[in-house]
């Protein structure tokens, strides 16, 4: 009986292994070695039973500080996208992590980045991540490349077929991804898993990104509960969300389905008192995971030629201003269909009517229900409530450019000509859990949002949330006499299965070797690739 | 030995279970969308109700990006065509947007599962408003739970004030079609019959004879419709 219980044990324990094998990102880049200010072009496998939405993708260096990172959507299990590596990097490897906010394993890959200005390091060496298991990738024979030569001249058309078998078409699970890009043969680096400890970044569930944080007393420093956390999102129909602190004091947010970098204000306050509060957001810069273990490598002189090479090409490319990827306009999402704080019952253009100098004025000459008074440096604002005809003795909530405002000396000198139009509810609104006695929103013409003042309880952010879908240039973009330093000839990351596949490319005015690679993710959750390697001279 | 695996088993599958669960709700909490509204001012006290449900009954909301939130406690305004939900936390009574909704649903007292749609109605007095869903379809059955304060003869109510208006039903019974548009009907076995070319309205009247039912009213409406529908009787509207 008792092994039969060991059986069971290890029945069980054999689904989990399989289970987190299954769960892994594959992570592909469109080379290993790079210069700063390049553009890195990476795409992203997932398995079908990935529960994220989202793929944090994070450039960390030897120390394990992350350089820059991108947020990634997962469409179909799959996720492709690209790094602007910072011109500033200092020459060295590099890990490259992709990572789900539930993932147990980070799928990583070691890169070299050589600094643009500087070059290699003097001595001719540097400390290269060691003792990475890679994760196997299967080869498939039977996926044929026709048609691609074995050297072609500078700036040759090329052309490649693909033929691969319905068997295999059956087995794929989503797209293909196809690049051609230089190679690099004394330096190739295969995707290997990391441990991860999930709770400790910043990522997303279903779709956008969480942002997190604690609210703590000021003066204590301890947690704050019962404190009122608002996210605003400034907007013609602005987003909102707000969280009430427990015990703990923590918050946090998901920012749904938003691309680029938006402007986020988070602010809070006491609900029931008046204590001074601080907010502290999660820094995810210094992610928490152990590094590998590093060790010397001494670059060959073939190694240092080709970043030599690759620096000149991406320093002309800079001088002509020539781009890997053309970011593409985000996709429309349906958003509210009016404001959260209600439909304004009026709306006022001040500059429709003679100029005032400031809202004291305005609200007595232009805004009905709204009594805005000055008395003593002590400003007042109150709104009537239209259904029982009488003033809500409370403050309204009182938006500027759509983020919520407690301080109304922020918009007491604010003139007829600094406004475009103020809508107004005059009605006890309710949002959630929250109640507004009244709404007075003003949208400034400039709609910058500076008026706001940032201070311990309000934190202004740009940030980067999903990143917007980016297609490749091709050389038809580019000026006819224009040197063509292209080391990524094509980069086709989303390619939809078939059993014959077309593609065109032209080689540059790049010499050296090109690589031709397909990779694949089949339903069972593994790789597979096809490469074929060329020359141009 | 045997009970041993069992509890094995037993203590796996719960440890997934739970964590299963805790994922979900997290994702849940992020995810709700928030209830908008104004607050509810109470109506005048008339003899009748201006409500469909005196008491607040559990039910569901769906939003108009088609998610839901179900277990509030919901109260149709007929009188106002308006939808009020009950949010504990703040102790009070909430009308929600109905611009927001795409309907809602509950069950009364009776335990009857009563569903409402929002939509646009371009008849007498156009705009949004709730109708009960009494059949759906390609052809659906609907009823607009209008209540009216209508003057009545004088009464004295319950504080021995004399007054002289009361709430009373207006309902208003249509075929709905997405192309077509409403249709008025009324609850008596002409109008039904009268919606069917002289061919069909035979097997019709044979249906119901079949059936004994007399359409007399609502609910007798309802069943015929139902059976007609059963038949495959193509209605002609």
């Amino acid at each position: 009986m008792k092994r039969k219980i060991v059986i069971l044990l290890l029945i069980f324990a054999s689904f989990i292994i399989k289970a987190q094998q299954k769960e892994i990102l594959n992570l592909f880049t469109d080379r290993d070695l790079y210069i700063s200010g390049e553009t890195l072009l990476l795409k992203v496998f997932a398995s079908s039973g990935e529960q994220s939405g989202i793929i944090n993708i994070d450039l960390v260096n030897r120390s394990g500080k992350k350089i820059t990172g991108a947020i990634l959507e997962l469409i179909n299990n799959q996720a492709d996208g690209f790094l602007y590596l910072p011109d500033s990097l200092s020459s060295g490897f590099y890990l490259l992590r992709s990572s789900t906010r539930t993932n147990k394993m980070l799928t990583s890959k070691e890169l070299y980045i050589a600094n643009r200005f500087t070059g290699l390091p003097e001595s001719n060496s540097d400390l290269q991540p060691a003792g990475l298991i890679p994760i196997n990738e299967t080869g498939v024979p039977d996926l044929q490349i026709i048609g691609v030569e074995k050297q072609y001249k500078l700036r040759e058309k090329g052309h490649a077929t693909l033929q691969i078998p319905t068997t295999l078409i059956d087995k794929v699970d989503g797209d293909l991804s196809f690049s051609i890009a230089s190679v690099n043969q004394e330096f190739t680096s295969p995707q290997f898993l990391e441990k991860s400890e999930p709770e400790a970044r910043q990522s997303a569930v279903k779709e956008g990104i969480i942002i997190e944080g604690i609210i703590t007393d000021l003066k204590t420093g301890k947690p704050f509960k019962n404190a009122v956390v608002y996210l605003s999102i400034p907007d013609s129909i602005p987003g909102f969300q707000y969280f009430i602190t427990a015990d703990d004091g923590l918050f946090n947010f998901q920012v749904g389905k938003y691309y680029g970098k938006i402007p986020v204000v988070i602010q809070c306050f006491a609900k029931e008192n008046s204590n001074l509060l601080k907010i502290t957001l999660k820094d995810h810069s210094n992610l928490k995971n152990t590094m590998p273990a590093f060790e010397r490598r001494t670059f060959t002189s073939e190694f240092k030629k080709n970043v030599e090479k690759a620096t000149a090409a991406v320093t002309f490319r800079k001088i002509f201003n020539q781009q890997d990827i053309a970011i593409q306009p985000s996709p429309v999402v349906k958003r509210d269909a009016y404001p959260y704080y209600g439909i304004p019952t009026k709306t006022i253009d001040p500059q429709q009517f003679v100029d005032l100098p400031n809202f004291n004025e305005i609200s007595k000459e232009l805004l009905p229900g709204v009594k805005f008074r000055n008395y003593n440096r002590n400003p007042t604002l109150q709104v009537l409530n239209a259904a029982q005809l009488y003033y809500f003795t409370e403050q309204p909530l009182l938006l500027l450019d759509g983020i919520p405002i407690r301080d109304l000396n922020v918009i007491k000198d604010m003139g007829s000509k600094e406004i475009d139009k103020i809508e107004i509810c005059m009605n006890e609104r309710f949002y959630g859990d929250l109640i507004f006695p009244g709404v007075v929103a003003i949208y400034t013409s400039k709609a910058d949002y500076t008026r706001v003042p940032e201070s311990n309880d309000l934190i202004k952010l740009n940030l980067e949330v999903i990143q917007p879908r980016a297609i490749f240039n091709t050389p038809s973009d580019l000026r006819l006499n224009d040197p063509d330093l292209r080391q990524v000839l094509l980069w086709k990351p989303s390619l939809k299965p078939a059993s014959k596949m077309e593609l065109d490319f032209q080689t540059s005015d790049i010499k050296g070797s090109f690589k031709l690679i397909i990779h694949g993710k089949t339903r069972d959750g593994s790789t597979f690739y096809k490469e074929q390697i060329f020359e141009v001279n | 030995m045997g009970n041993r695996i069992l509890y094995i088993i037993t203590f796996f599958g719960l440890l997934i279970s739970t964590s299963l669960q805790a994922q979900d709700g997290f994702t849940k909490k992020w995810t709700a969308e928030k209830i908008k509204g104004t607050r509810q001012i109470p109506y005048g006290v008339y003899s009748g109700s201006p409500f469909l449900n005196d008491k607040f009954a559990t039910g569901e909301i769906e939003f108009s990006d088609g998610s839901k939130m179900d277990s509030l406690g919901l109260r149709y305004s007929s009188y106002r065509d308006e939808i009020i939900y009950y949010n504990a936390t703040i102790g009070a009574q909430i009308i929600i947007d109905k611009i927001s909704l795409n309907g809602f649903s509950f069950t009364d007292e009776a335990g009857q599962n009563r569903v409402f749609r929002q939509q646009y109605y371009d008849g007498f007095l156009p705009g949004n408003r709730y109708f009960e869903v009494l059949s759906d379809g390609d052809i659906a059955l609907l009823v607009y739970r209008k209540v009216v304060l209508q003057v009545c003869p004088p009464y004295n109510d319950n504080s021995g004030v004399l007054k002289n208006m009361s709430y009373q039903d207006a309902y208003n019974y249509y075929l709905y079609n997405r192309q077509k548009g409403y249709e008025l009907i009324r609850l008596n076995r002409n109008s039904l019959i009268s919606n069917f070319d002289k061919l069909t309205q035979k097997s019709v009247k044979k249906i119901l004879r079949k059936n004994k039912v007399q359409v007399t009213d609502e609910s007798s409406f309802v069943i015929a419709w139902n059976l007609i529908k059963e038949n495959g009787i193509i209605i002609n509207f």
